[in-house]
């Protein structure tokens, strides 16, 4: 976790990079993400993490720090992005207080 | 010759646009009232060109290839990028460039050892939105920005960016024009975004940082403020300090006049301005 343990090469930060910079892909990760993961050839063990919002994960597995709480907003809305707003409590729940990564999927 | 007419440094964190209501109000009164200090400084020094200096957050910067330094080099700049808009909650507006003086910066710190990329296409969020939105409300004064990599691995060490400063100033000066330059760096101070301080700010460390900086001793800031120091204080967002020692480096080391601070959770950052008064 954290910045110095970034992985640049790691599919999952060029999809998440490219997504924020490209509204059709932001629709496409909210309509077919599995899609947008199999093109951006992302491992299965991202694609478990990034489909389950398991940012904690993402971090784990060298996901740019920045990304984490865009992901959440890429799931819940940058809009007000207060403490109690949906996409800040979405951080809240995976990051700080994980009661365990989802297994499913 | 040019004339480098004010040196600042300022927090642009998103809150102070996108839900400062959220804030008790008595901070949003001295929040307000901070960057109105700011902006009444900046216009008081009458900068006809910003030469600012930001981190990248990741927007502009593909992680394939990462600058220390990308200046930007329109005639023409548009934020905030779309999907930054509702964030910062912020209408669209134009600014202008200046092609001239980038290219010019580019060149010329060729010369003296930096290798800066430059890019006719940045998109502009919090980075420049924010703090524009407070110090030039009409976007009426052109833009140089200079975008950077803080949060990268390999960061450019401190003394790089204060060495990159006082390049920077070097080359402004040099600019045979009547041009008044004000250089602008933003970002800071502590916050986490990213990490597990995500809600917290470290208000030791930025009054920490904060009185070095007045204290105006450069050795002391290269020795103290390390980027292992700024990482533990925040980890992917206080590091965006490194863009406020290159306007200390641009200052000549002189010491800094503290404008504000406001340590807001709210706001998930530690936010505050200073001013190294260079026209004195």
């Amino acid at each position: 976790m954290g910045i110095m343990q970034t992985d640049k090469t790691l599919p999952c930060n060029r999809l998440i990079f490219e997504v924020r910079r490209d509204a059709g892909l932001r629709a496409r990760f909210l309509s077919d993400l599995d899609g947008l993961m199999t093109d951006y050839g992302l491992s299965d063990e991202e694609r478990r993490a990034l489909r389950n919002a398991d940012l904690k994960r993402l971090g784990e597995l060298g996901v740019h720090p920045y990304f984490l709480p865009q992901v959440a907003r890429l799931f819940r809305s940058a809009k007000y992005n207060h403490n109690e707003s949906d996409a800040a409590q979405l951080y809240a729940s995976k990051m700080l207080n994980p009661t365990g990564s989802d297994a499913n999927g | 010759m040019a004339e480098i007419v004010s040196v600042i440094a300022l927090a642009h964190a998103p809150g102070a646009t996108g839900w400062l209501d959220k804030a008790p109000p008595s901070q949003q009164n001295e929040l307000r009232a901070g960057y109105a200090r700011m902006a009444e400084r900046f216009r008081a020094a009458r900068p006809e060109i910003i030469v600012g200096i930001a981190n990248d957050h990741l927007l502009n910067f593909r992680l394939d290839n990462i600058p220390d330094w990308c200046v930007g080099t329109a005639e023409h700049w548009h934020g905030p990028a779309d999907w930054f808009r509702d964030w910062v909650n912020l209408p669209e507006y134009d600014v202008p460039g200046h092609r001239e003086l980038a290219r010019r910066i580019v060149r010329q710190s060729a010369l003296k050892g930096f290798n800066l990329a430059f890019s006719d296409a940045l998109e502009f969020d919090d980075n420049w939105s924010v703090p524009l939105h407070f110090l030039t409300p009409r976007h009426n004064v052109p833009l140089v920005p200079i975008h950077m990599n803080c949060v990268v691995p390999p960061l450019p060490a401190p003394r790089r960016c204060i060495e990159f400063g006082r390049v920077l100033s070097e080359v402004i000066r040099a600019w045979p024009s009547s041009t008044r330059v004000a250089i602008m760096a933003t970002g800071g101070l502590s916050h986490d975004p990213g990490g597990p301080k995500y809600f917290a700010v470290d208000e030791e460390f930025d009054r920490w940082f904060l009185d070095l900086l007045a204290r105006g001793d450069t050795e002391r800031v290269l020795r103290d403020v390390t980027i292992e120091r700024m990482i533990a204080a925040g980890d992917g967002g206080t590091v965006e300090l490194l863009a406020w020692l290159v306007a200390l480096g641009a200052a000549g080391g002189k010491a800094a006049d503290p404008i504000f601070y406001v340590p807001s959770v709210e706001l998930r950052c530690g936010m505050g301005g200073v001013d190294w008064n260079v026209a004195a």
